[in-house]
């Protein structure tokens, strides 16, 4: 068994999300910032019309948070009918990934990072992280 | 109800649409029995569900259907005449039909449901009159030759689709099979509305009420379809999408000096226009769809409260948003519940004040100013603004000060506090404290409002003012640190622009709280940069928006106001609404989001104390409820005394340090704002001692040039007399004792403790704005800003 995935680095990461799960990707939008929305929460963006939260996942990461106008790419993930759009440094390629090559993060990862992460793929080049996209996406 | 196949499904939804107008046709029938018309409709639709529901095997529905359908028969061709009790039977064999259909809807069969009586009854009812009659079977026959004949009438209204009216095209006639036959207009229901009167020639029907006028223009079948309203939503969103893709065409065709771009460019522009315009339209629906019920309503609830009702209904065919209409039912039917149980007399007590003994209950709903009027009015007793008072002061919502300074209309409004209601006798129907207030929450929540007007004697009338639709609304929108923000115009009441003197000028201080004098009275401030918690630069001017929600009015101070327009709402997901500030997003002009603000929530959360934590809290709170509530300065005198001291009198809190006190002749003075005050010490002149410590709170009163500066041992809090006791106490400078947080509280006689200090503190009374205060210093006195 295979499964797609497309991967985006954030920090130094590489990272992966099941591609039936994401509408889109796209480059930067301005976002405007949502003041007293939680942490994690990096403001909305307009969506060819459509007014798009996005998501920050580098606090829960254990990174610092981006600034609010720092330029970022877009991961766009469909969830309930909703959009929600995760901020990445960059969009990498859709790889197609062999289960067996797939483990269970250590336990030794933060408590934070665990509920984000459900496990690794060994990639030749390092390890591509797979994330939870609906725990990532309750912040 | 998954498990229903279609032809089910659509009988359900039929009949239900049918049963709605069957409710308003019986009532109609029984102020004119003879309406050949409207027993032709009735019958129709009884027939119809018989016939279709035993072609489903509903053995019990098409029972019910039967007698009735027997029954009707005999009123058709003249045998029986309609009256008030065959009105009921008819009706409760209605509310049978519907019990069922909801069993069927529930669950896909019928059991449960209890017929047996209203079958019984119906049939009494049979029996009673027509014992030498046909059997109901030969009945039926020629019902059965007669039905087809009828002309095929038009459907009547949806009610889980909406109708889309399709202007002028002359679509095939392709009726229905079901709704062919059923409804027609109900008789003395004109095709389009006309104003309100009682059509002459109708007799007086007893303690039913009468329908004088249903403004039932319903759309002919030929010119309608029906369309899924997720559908309809659809198109709603890709026709924003559209329209955002326009603004950016015009954009760039802007810049762009090819004048066939330009022209196409502005085809675009038109033609997105009207089409959003159209979209627009087809989510519109007439209010009568919500007054369709009403009739029944009317006369159910008029026969249970003994009083005698017309009903009236004008402008049924105003138009609102389908997500709006829904909102509305409620408040509306609970504002017609109270006109009846409350607002229209007696027949007896009506003669008696030189009425007819019929009272009018209006239904109005008109296009007043971009958005929807609706008026309930009835022509009872009205509201007596002093009973509201008593009733507050019983209440413990408001003192006796309070009332007395309150205008009819202020009094009026406390109806829609919660808790409060004005009925002698708690009914099943209202009265039971639970109402206004929800009406007011419900339609505020829509972003309209309600008004009460109320003339003792003769009537009362309920305004509700609802936008007309919720998707686009008129706003404000403004600045506030890099940010941009729009304000419902909803909530605006006006706009006070500040420079930079007026800023440091005009901003007053009650403790920590910023206050503005707004022609006279207190209008407590909020800054938005606090309430978003931003830091704020030292702008050198703003603008204070006066906003009005929940019956508190305040001021939201922003950086710059930008524009008046009209914006697009989108809404929040649900961690972002959880905020409780924003009541959605919109899109700017340059496709920047910018977020709209909820008023409701702010002042809820801002004036009431989540925003700021020290002392400045309180007094901002206090501030806020202004006239509403008396507010009460505690400080302690020592010896463990506490004394109130009417909020309103107080300038300003301060603290000095002691050797800032001077003696002059005997007394002690302080130099205070390049003044000579004259100071007092509260303890002694109420015979207690108190040891100074290193800071002597000050609280400073001003009236006109005068101040006077009164030492304490200390602040306490400050707190409103909300229900508290209050005691006389025979002492000098003591107004009496009260009950506040548990303890015993001296209340100070404020004009005579002054007097004692300032002998001419009252006496050059200046006539500017404080001279209104019963010649006290329980008018506002002047504030001084820091």
């Amino acid at each position: 068994m295979s499964t797609q995935y497309v991967t985006f680095r954030i920090g130094e990461a590489l990272y992966g999300v099941e591609v039936m799960r994401i509408s889109e990707t796209l480059g930067h939008h301005p976002r405007t910032p949502v003041p007293l929305a939680p942490a994690g929460i990096a403001g909305l963006v307009n969506l060819r019309g459509q007014v798009v939260m996005t998501v920050d996942l580098r606090p829960r990461l254990g990174l610092e948070p981006l600034d609010p106008h720092a330029e970022s790419m877009m991961v766009v993930v469909e969830i309930e009918d909703d959009s929600i759009s995760l901020l990445v440094d960059e969009v990498g390629e859709v790889l197609m990934l062999d289960d067996d090559q797939f483990e269970t993060p250590p336990d030794t990862l933060s408590p934070g990072a665990r509920e984000l992460i459900t496990g690794a793929f060994k990639l030749e080049s390092g390890l591509l992280l797979t994330l939870d996209v609906d725990a990532a996406l309750a912040a | 109800m998954d498990d229903i196949d279609d032809i089910v499904r659509e009988f359900l939804v039929e009949s239900y649409e049918n049963l709605d107008q069957l409710d308003q046709d019986l009532v109609a029938l029984e102020s004119t029995p003879d309406s050949r018309d409207l027993l032709s409709s009735v019958f129709r639709t009884i027939h119809t569900i018989k016939g279709t529901s035993g072609f489903l095997a509903f053995s019990d529905l098409e029972r019910v259907a039967h007698v009735g359908e027997s029954l009707l028969v005999e009123l058709r061709d003249g045998r029986r005449l309609m009256d008030q009790h065959t009105t009921d039977v008819l009706l409760r064999m209605v509310d049978t039909i519907r019990e069922l259909l909801g069993r069927i809807e529930a669950t896909g069969g019928e059991s449960g449901v209890e017929v047996d009586v209203v079958v019984a009854a119906i049939q009494r009812t049979l029996d009673g009159a027509t014992s030498h009659e046909d059997a109901p079977a030969s009945v039926e026959a020629s019902v059965a030759d007669e039905a087809p004949s009828e002309e095929p009438a038009p459907a009547a209204a949806p009610v889980s689709g909406i109708k889309v009216a399709a202007p002028a095209a002359p679509a095939p006639a392709t009726p229905e099979p079901t709704s062919a036959s059923l409804a027609s207009p109900p008789a003395g229901a004109p095709t389009s509305p006309k104003p309100a009167g009682t059509p002459a020639g109708k007799p007086g029907a007893g303690l039913a009420p009468e329908v004088s006028e249903v403004t039932a223009s319903r759309a002919p079948t030929e010119t309608s379809i029906r369309v899924d309203v997720d559908l309809l939503d659809a198109l709603m969103r890709q026709v924003g999408e559209l329209v955002l893709v326009r603004n950016q065409i015009a954009q760039l065709s802007g810049s762009d000096t090819d004048a066939e771009l330009t022209r196409s460019s502005q085809r675009l522009n038109l033609i997105a226009s009207e089409l959003q315009e159209g979209v627009m339209k087809t989510r519109m629906q007439p209010i009568e769809h919500i007054w369709s019920k009403m009739p029944r309503i009317v006369r159910d609830l008029a026969a249970a409260c003994g009083v005698e009702v017309r009903l009236e209904m004008v402008g049924g065919d105003t138009e609102l948003d389908r997500s709006l209409l829904e909102s509305v039912k409620d408040p509306l039917t609970h504002l017609v519940r109270n006109a009846i149980d409350h607002g229209i007399e007696s027949p007896a007590e009506r003669v008696a004040a030189g009425k007819s003994s019929t009272g009018v209950l209006t239904l109005r709903a008109y296009h007043a100013g971009g958005q929807v009027m609706v008026e309930v009015r009835d022509d009872g007793a009205g509201i007596d603004p002093h009973k509201v008072a008593a009733k507050a002061l019983e209440r413990g919502l408001k003192t006796t000060e309070q009332l007395d300074a309150m205008s009819t209309g202020d009094l009026l409004n406390l109806l829609f506090l919660p808790g409060f209601s004005t009925a002698a006798v708690v009914t099943n129907v209202s009265g039971r404290g639970v109402g206004m207030d929800v009406v007011r929450s419900n339609i505020e929540a829509i972003g309209g409002a309600v008004e009460v007007d109320s003339d003792v004697g003769r009537g009362t009338t309920w305004r509700l003012r609802i936008p007309l639709t919720l998707a686009i609304m008129p706003a404000l929108t403004v600045r506030s640190g890099n940010e941009i923000y729009a304000i419902p115009q909803v909530n605006l009441q006006e706009l006070v622009a500040l420079d930079a003197q007026k800023m440091r000028e005009s901003i007053e201080h009650i403790g920590a709280a910023e206050v503005f004098r707004l022609r006279g009275s207190l209008l407590p401030l909020v800054r938005l940069s606090d309430v978003m918690e931003r830091s704020a630069d030292a702008a050198d001017s703003a603008v204070i928006a006066v906003l009005q929600a929940d019956n508190q009015r305040f001021g939201l101070i922003v950086d710059r106001v930008l524009n008046n327009e009209e914006i697009v709402v989108k809404p929040l997901t649900a961690q972002l609404k959880a905020i409780g500030i924003y009541a959605g997003a919109t899109l700017m002009g340059d496709g920047q989001v910018a977020l709209i603000l909820d008023v409701q929530a702010i002042t809820r959360r801002s004036l009431s104390g989540d925003l700021a934590e020290q002392d400045g809290r309180l007094l901002e709170e206090r501030a806020a409820g202004g006239r509403e509530a008396q507010e009460l300065l505690v400080v302690g005198i020592g010896s463990g005394r506490r004394v109130a001291i009417p909020l309103a009198a107080v300038t300003r809190l301060e603290q000095v340090s002691p050797d800032r006190l001077e003696l002059v002749g005997g007394h002690e003075v302080i130099q205070y704002r390049d003044a000579i005050v004259p100071v007092m010490r509260l303890a002694r002149t109420l015979g207690s001692f108190q040891e100074d410590g290193d800071q002597l709170p000050l609280v400073v009163f001003t009236r006109g040039d005068r101040t006077v500066a009164m030492v304490v041992s200390e602040i306490l809090e400050i707190i409103s007399d909300e229900g508290a006791e209050r005691s006389a106490v025979d002492d000098i400078g003591l107004l009496g004792s009260i009950v506040l947080s548990g303890r015993v509280t001296e209340v100070l006689d404020v004009p005579s403790a002054l007097t004692q200090a300032d002998p001419l503190f009252y006496a050059g009374d200046p006539d500017d704005h404080h001279a209104d205060g019963h010649g006290t210093a329980q008018a506002h006195a002047e504030m001084v800003g820091v």
